[in-house]
């Protein structure tokens, strides 16, 4: 069974941490984009998109990560996404060389150490 | 002797004294002219002679009816007056001769007897005569007086005697007048009728055998006594004189008027009689000679019949108003059948044809003003009659009118409607056909020949016409709530099931039998986000407009909470908290809704109180899903609905159904499942073949008695081709990856190698919608074909081609390049086709578990 993605926001201190789960694609990333941006306060130091739990990420997926990147950017603070290694959505994020733009985890753990 | 000799008789013998009276008269007065004695008293012979022709007048006058003692006085005073005469001649001069005279009179027409007694008192009157003038030899004197004329008196008459023998004419006449008489006598008393024959004074003359036997009187007894007195109850006595005297008065002879009149016998007792009395004139005589019948039996046996048919008249009116009952209630049958205006109409104008025994009826109906023929019955048409205009015609004069109109002999103009014109109608009944007090249509019947209308014909047409406009407004109500219904329940059935796939599905559904009203069947078949379908079927309590709106209802909310992502069950009680709460208690619905998801082929159903669905193994035996039973919706505010799964193996198929399908009027419903089980055999695997051949055994005659409600999915079996068309949305994409994913699994890639080409696919499709733009449209497609190890797929849309932007979307492309073996783009003028192809290896270890 396929499930749309959906996602989830929590706050650590001066972390935001977006966990978005089922399956990422046009249907979804472009208002899910925009939920995620809204949800970090310019204090915020950095955000944290945990796709531990995602199934499938598409082109649309990675747009959404790369408009987030340059919102973000332009407030200096940081992107960290989870990724595990090996499953699909890792294979994906690395055939687009997203590692240049942000920084990538395979854990949760590590990526809350590193903007922590 | 009749009163006609007697009156033949009677008018010689006064006429004859007269004349001699007269004769006598002129010759004593001749006597006192020519010189005579002195001794002659002249003036007493002239008053004698003035005496004689009075008398004479007298007799003449009375000539008539002048009777046998009149005549003997008569005789008797011309014997004192010649005595007188004598006397006052002188006692010188006697003639004793004059008395010759009187005496030859009494011998004729006398009998002998009175003859003598009339020559006794010449011979008396002579005899004083001598003895106070004359002296000597009287007796010689008184000899030769009496002598002579006795002498001359016998030798004369016996002389007249032997001429009138002789006369043989005269005798033979009188003779034949008087067997005439008494033929007709014997005649008159041997007739039937009773005769009788009255004078002018309305004595009897006549009375025949029969009068005696009708009224018990003797004709001696009757002859000469008043008839009303007779035979006449006091009570008709006036009437009779009256009649009698008009009789009477009426100039010249009547013949034959007839008269009924009651009458009274001898002994008192009344009968009814019928008298033809005329009148006729004789010789200045009237009489009035009349037949009398008793019709105390004529009128019995006319009373007899009278009753008789009365009797029969009665047996057929009660006949002809059972019938008409039965007509009547006929009409209200038909009035307030279930059904179409038009098939109404026509049930109608036939049946009013037959109740009033019709040549042709026609039902007319006013639509924008003018006069429509709705119907007909006995009227030959090839085409639909022109409308009329209200006020032409005979139909549009009773629609103008507002009342029942009769014509007999209709007008040309009256015929001018072309419904009647060729039908050949004698007489024309109409009647407007009220609604509310506004004419909605006229109705017209026609008779011919063998059948005339009259003004009691009208009252029944009258009650006919209240039926008719009663079925008329009834089935326009009915009409327009069953269009509405229908249009309804089309609008809320899916005109067109969604695309899915990796499935097929088909439904069917059969209204009820052309007269029965909108049933509460419905089907829904929902794409639920992420790829998953829901089907419906479903049963609302009820028919009609009611049924059918809430079945809009329920559509709507389930669509509502299934689009909303909810579980079965879950779904289910939130439709039974709608029913429960919002649309009354008295509303109840059957429901099964089934999920499946293409992706792994799960079924999981909730069934509230509906027939259980079937599942079709491939190549297997249909079996019924069982679980999953609940109460119907609407029953309790909050029960708890479960849900039961299944798995739909690739090839089988689901079947769902509403009760019209197995349900038989008398029939026990497991022998409608054994014969769906049955049916479900032989059926083909193609869910369209399945439905139609389902309903070709259990629905032969194409409509039930109520509607059915049809609808299979089959999930589509996997080969080493893939085949699907998607609608250009992006919410296709979740379902597509899902149905792809199942074909690679079944042509065993690697999860790796699955989740890959998936999204490579999925940057494919997403360009496709992309490439539709807002207008949607055609939907794309998707071919696959695995060959040995070489997956060979290729998405192609029918928009138009967009040039790879900068950025998001360029990526797409490159993650194809990336992800797959070989990329080819092939834009064309109708849309873009792009070819992947990539190698399989097999399932590969895990990196990550």
């Amino acid at each position: 069974m396929s499930e749309l993605a959906e996602l989830a926001i929590e706050r650590h201190g001066e972390l935001v941490v977006a966990t978005v789960t089922g399956e990422l694609d046009v249907s979804v990333a472009p208002r899910m984009g925009d939920q995620i941006g809204e949800a970090v306060p310019t204090e915020a130091r950095a955000l944290v998109v945990d796709f531990s739990e995602l199934e499938f990420i598409d082109s649309s997926g990675v747009a959404m990560l790369f408009g987030l990147v340059r919102r973000l950017g332009s407030r200096r603070q940081d992107l960290h996404v989870v990724a595990p290694a090996g499953r699909p959505v890792a294979r994906v994020l690395e055939l687009v060389d997203f590692g240049k733009a942000a920084r990538l985890h395979s854990e949760l753990d590590s990526a809350l150490a590193e903007a922590g | 002797m009749t009163p006609l000799a007697d009156l033949f008789e009677r008018r010689v013998k006064g006429r004859a004294l007269a004349f001699l009276f007269a004769a006598g008269a002129g010759l004593g007065l001749l006597t006192l002219v020519l010189p005579h004695d002195e001794m002659v008293k002249d003036l007493a012979l002239v008053v004698l002679a003035l005496t004689a022709v009075v008398i004479a007048a007298v007799l003449y006058w009375r000539a008539d009816r002048v009777t046998d003692l009149e005549l003997h006085m008569a005789v008797a005073l011309g014997t004192v007056i010649l005595t007188l005469a004598n006397y006052f001649v002188g006692p010188t001069a006697l003639y004793p001769m004059i008395y010759t005279w009187a005496a030859l009179y009494a011998f004729y027409f006398f009998e002998l007897r009175l003859a003598f007694a009339h020559v006794a008192l010449i011979a008396v009157s002579y005899g004083l005569l001598l003895l106070l003038v004359e002296h000597p030899s009287p007796a010689t004197r008184w000899l030769l007086a009496v002598g002579t004329p006795t002498i001359a008196g016998v030798l004369i008459s016996r002389l007249l005697t032997r001429l009138r023998v002789e006369n043989v004419e005269a005798g033979r006449r009188a003779e034949e007048l008087r067997q005439n008489e008494a033929r007709t006598r014997l005649v008159l008393d041997s007739a039937p009728d009773a005769f009788v024959t009255l004078d002018r004074d309305g004595l009897i003359v006549n009375w025949n055998a029969a009068a005696e036997r009708m009224f018990g009187w003797s004709t001696a007894e009757a002859i000469g006594r008043p008839m009303r007195a007779l035979v006449l109850p006091e009570d008709q006595r006036d009437l009779h004189d009256d009649r009698r005297r008009d009789l009477l008065e009426s100039s010249g002879n009547v013949t034959g008027r007839l008269f009924e009149v009651d009458f009274q016998r001898r002994d008192g007792s009344r009968f009814p009689g019928e008298a033809t009395v005329s009148k006729v004139e004789i010789g200045g005589e009237v009489v009035l000679p009349g037949f009398i019948r008793d019709i105390t039996e004529r009128l019995r046996r006319l009373e007899e019949r009278e009753v008789l048919l009365r009797e029969q008249a009665a047996r057929a009116e009660a006949e002809r108003v059972a019938e008409m009952v039965s007509g009547m209630q006929l009409l209200v049958d038909a009035a307030l059948a279930h059904r179409s205006l038009d098939a109404i109409v026509g049930d109608l104008v036939t049946r009013v044809r037959g109740v009033l025994g019709a040549h042709a009826a026609v039902i007319y109906l006013v639509e924008d003003g003018r006069l429509i023929t709705a119907a007909s019955s006995g009227v030959d048409r090839e085409t639909m009659p022109a409308p009329l205009e209200l006020g032409s015609c005979f139909a549009g004069r009773v629609a103008e009118g507002r009342e029942p109109q009769m014509v007999d002999r209709p007008s040309a103009e009256e015929l001018a409607d072309p419904d009647l014109e060729k039908v050949g109608c004698d007489s024309l009944l109409g009647v407007p056909l009220m609604a509310e007090g506004e004419v909605t249509g006229v109705l017209i019947v026609c008779g011919a020949e063998e059948r005339q209308f009259g003004p009691e014909d009208l009252g029944v047409l009258r009650l006919a016409a209240d039926r008719v406009a009663l079925g008329i407004d009834h089935a326009r109500v009915y009409e327009r709530e069953h269009r509405i219904a229908e249009t309804l329940q089309r609008t809320l059935l899916p005109d067109r099931l969604p695309h899915l796939p990796g499935l097929a599905v088909e439904a069917r559904y059969l209204p009820a039998a052309a007269e029965a009203e909108v049933g509460g069947d419905w089907y829904d078949v929902i794409p639920i986000p992420g790829g998953r379908v829901g089907l419906v079927m479903g049963d609302v309590a009820g028919k009609g407009l009611a049924a059918a709106s809430m079945v809009g209802r329920l559509r709507s909310a389930l669509r509502a909470y299934a689009l909303e992502g909810h579980e079965p069950a879950r779904v289910v009680e939130q439709l039974n908290r709608l029913v429960w709460t919002e649309l009354g208690d008295s509303q109840m619905a059957t429901l099964l809704y089934l999920v499946l998801d293409p992706a792994d082929g799960s079924v999981c159903w909730v069934n509230a109180g509906h027939l259980p669905p079937l599942l079709l193994a491939d190549g297997g035996p249909a079996q019924f899903l069982q679980g999953g039973h609940n109460v119907p919706l609407g029953v309790m505010p909050f029960p708890s609905f479960d849900a039961t799964a299944e798995q739909l193996e690739p090839g089988a198929t689901v079947v769902l159904y509403t009760d019209g399908l197995v349900e038989r009027p008398g029939d026990h419903i497991d022998n409608g499942l054994a014969r769906l089980a049955g049916a479900l055999r032989d059926a083909p695997g193609v869910p369209g073949g399945l439905c139609d051949h389902v309903l070709r055994m259990l629905v032969p005659e194409g409509a039930a008695a109520d509607d059915v409600a049809l609808l299979a999915l089959r999930n589509t079996p996997m080969g080493n081709r893939f085949s699907a068309e998607f609608p250009t949305e992006p919410q296709a994409l979740s379902s597509m990856r899902g149905l792809l994913r199942r074909w690679l699994r079944h042509a065993e890639g690697s999860d790796q190698e699955i989740a890959e080409i998936t999204t490579a696919c999925g940057e494919a499709a997403t360009n496709a919608i992309e490439h539709a733009g807002s207008s949607g449209g055609t939907p794309f497609e998707i071919l696959g074909r695995v060959d040995g190890r070489e997956v060979d797929i290729t998405v192609r849309d029918y928009g138009a081609w967009r040039r790879p932007r900068e950025g998001d979307h360029g990526r797409g492309i490159s993650l194809i390049e990336a992800l797959m073996d070989e990329v080819e783009v092939t834009p064309t003028h109708e849309g873009t086709s792009v070819r992947m192809r990539r190698r399989l290896n097999g399932a590969t270890p895990e990196v990550a578990a």
